[in-house]
């Protein structure tokens, strides 16, 4: 007798990781993002007409836009550090630093594309 | 200065879940989390169960999650964990009782990476010891410490989502061998870790570093076994 293993997905997420963990969690939250993204795409095209276009104004609104930018970007800059760490272990002495150079390069980039998207947004 | 310590308990004779107890008790701030969990035992709540022995972060038998992270409780100061705890059993293997989880998965997972000397070679001329570079044991010195306590593989997102995946206590085993200059099975590991639940499962989340409280570099190790694996390489 006793309880079984399962970890349920709010308790993996309770646990107290490193900046390593917060990293890997928006890894899966971006890669769920275009897949969401390019469903509705897809489904868009497919179907067409008055329901198509209702689809098509959920991924063409800006703060969807904004989403998905950052789960594009984000899962790139991510996966890149994974790359590069992964060809060079000896690199993962410095994982910690890694991943705040990571930060560094993802937040200004991220920021201008969104001053970008908002402007073209707003300004119509 | 007192403490609240909200501990995870479970009866399997009673509990169909597991629920939480607080206790308010006295402590030094020098005391450790082993110390604080001894005392209810002894003076408050003789019914808590945990597992202890050596008591000086060697043996590796008391990994709990201290406030939502793999820790020994035997390493952990009160002044560290500030006065409001939470312990809990480690994640990702059955409970059988309060702070105590079922360790065969996680040894049935380390069996299979052979982690033993394999060298079938005869000895040298003289019949004595097979001789070691300092350089050469240096190359796998780090993973040598691992103690077993599954802080790492417990910690392990993927090991949660799989309890197949060898995890990576499992891996650190394997790294101690394979890197060995007198070991003779690298070859060998290094297939049953390129298998389904093997290495690949490692998607680089970094908590078994944070881990284990012997400060071996886990992503390292796993990290120089993947290239190890790609190149074929042992350099």
């Amino acid at each position: 007798m006793g309880l079984k293993r399962d970890v349920s997905l709010s308790t993996g997420l309770r646990y107290r990781g490193p900046a390593g963990y917060l990293t890997f969690i928006l890894h899966r939250i971006g890669g769920l993002g275009m897949g969401i993204f390019i469903t509705l795409h897809i489904l868009a095209s497919f179907v067409g007409g008055r329901f198509g276009g209702a689809i098509n104004g959920i991924y063409e609104n800006w703060a969807f836009q904004i989403f998905i930018f950052f789960c594009v970007m984000f899962h790139a800059i991510n996966g890149l550090r994974i790359t590069i760490l992964d060809l060079f272990p000896k690199l993962l002495d410095y994982q910690t630093e890694a991943i705040w150079i990571e930060w560094a390069v993802f937040i200004p980039l991220f920021g201008i594309s969104v001053f970008v998207i908002m402007q073209t947004a707003l300004g119509g | 200065m007192e403490i609240t310590v909200k501990i995870f308990r479970y009866n399997p004779e009673k509990d169909k879940r597991g629920n939480y107890v607080t206790y308010k008790v006295e402590a030094d701030e020098n005391d450790r989390v082993l110390d604080v969990l001894e005392y209810i035992k002894g003076k408050v709540d003789g019914a808590l169960s945990f597992r202890r022995s050596c008591a000086h972060g060697v043996c590796g038998s008391d990994a709990m999650r201290i406030n939502g992270r793999n820790m020994l409780a035997c390493k952990t100061l009160v002044r560290d964990t500030g006065s409001n705890i939470t312990v809990e059993p480690i994640l990702g293997l059955p409970i059988q009782k309060d702070l105590i989880v079922d360790m065969e998965p996680f040894f049935d997972n380390y069996k299979k990476v052979l982690p033993y000397f394999i060298n079938d070679s005869p000895l040298p001329e003289n019949g004595r010891e097979r001789l070691q570079s300092p350089e050469e044991r240096a190359r796998f010195d780090e993973t040598t410490k691992c103690i077993l306590c599954a802080c790492c593989t417990t910690s392990c997102p993927s090991y949660w989502a799989n309890g197949e995946y060898y995890g990576p206590a499992a891996i650190v085993s394997a790294h101690r061998f394979i890197f060995d200059s007198r070991d003779e099975a690298a070859e060998q590991r290094l297939h049953v870790l390129a298998e389904t639940d093997g290495i690949a499962r490692c998607h680089t989340a970094y908590n078994c570093t944070v881990a284990c409280p012997r400060e071996i570099k886990v992503t390292k190790a796993i990290g120089e076994v993947k290239m190890a694996m790609m190149t074929g390489k042992l350099d």
